[in-house]
């Protein structure tokens, strides 16, 4: 089972490795959603491989379901060049700037995994979904609460925003 | 390497991936597109700090879940102004939009 474990956590991580590449690097951007959507189901993989099966679900409902749908919509709405294409082309010295600003944070939090290991356990934890939901009322409440109201009003105001007025009104 | 460590990896992986897609990408659609990888390693991340230390999990699973909703609030008010920006300017490239009158 453990070398089971193992593979399956090499798939999900090639999986999302692809997917971000597709992502960053495909030109069409239709494309680059489809790779971002290959790396949320390799992360909902991941989750379901950490014994959070509620959250793989959520990924796959709220990122591969309402998210990715929304991006869709901007690149539908907003009428890029044929196909959503980006221009090609860029100097060294931009591709430089790009690899030594991705990798300078990361890299520094990559050492202080690699010589500040953490305690792990080997097996996760099962979360009771009845605790996770007393979390949410309990202690959590207000929060809970404020991110309600932060999406009701980021709803309301994209609708404002893209709202258009018909004409002769 | 310890299991934490390896999902912690994956999710540096998409950190790295994220930052370079949004300096790299000329389009705000292509932008969005890479913030949203960042969210989701940040995502992996908290999930398997509850999971696999003596953290609580409870509390990773609902700040992974705090973390989806603003995700999903982010992504709405950007294709907003996205469809704004569209409208005003004809087009999304990032480096054209130089002009800052109301």
């Amino acid at each position: 089972m453990e070398i089971l474990a193992y593979v399956a956590f090499g798939v999900y991580a090639l999986i999302i490795l692809l997917g971000g590449l597709i992502a960053v690097f495909s030109r069409n951007l239709v494309r680059a959603l489809v790779g971002l959507v290959l790396t949320l189901f390799g992360v909902a993989g991941c989750y379901l491989l950490m014994a959070a099966p509620f959250m793989a679900l959520m990924q796959i409902l709220i990122y591969v379901a309402a998210v990715s749908i929304m991006i869709f919509f901007a690149i539908m709405l907003t009428k890029p060049p044929v196909g959503g294409e980006e221009q090609p082309g860029r100097p060294w010295w931009v591709v430089a700037g790009c690899i030594v600003a991705a990798l300078a944070p990361t890299m520094l939090i990559a050492r202080v995994l690699r010589f500040q290991p953490l305690a792990s356990h080997e097996q996760p934890k099962e979360i009771a979904l009845m605790d996770l939901g007393q979390t949410f009322i309990e202690p959590y409440f207000l929060a809970f609460e404020l991110i309600s109201v932060v999406l009701t009003v980021a709803m309301a105001g994209a609708v404002l925003l893209a709202f258009e007025r018909r004409q002769g009104q | 390497m310890t299991a934490l460590s390896m999902f912690q990896l994956v999710s540096l992986l998409l950190l790295a991936l994220g930052l370079f897609g949004v300096i790299w990408r000329r389009s705000l659609v292509g932008m969005l597109i890479s913030v949203e990888l960042m969210l989701n390693g940040a995502g992996l991340s908290i999930v398997a700090s509850g999971q696999l230390t003596e953290a609580s999990g409870t509390v990773g699973h609902a700040a992974a879940l705090f973390v989806m909703g603003l995700a999903a609030a982010e992504a709405a008010l950007v294709l907003a102004i996205i469809i704004v920006v569209a409208k005003r300017y004809g087009h999304i490239e990032s480096a054209r939009l130089r002009t800052l009158r109301g």
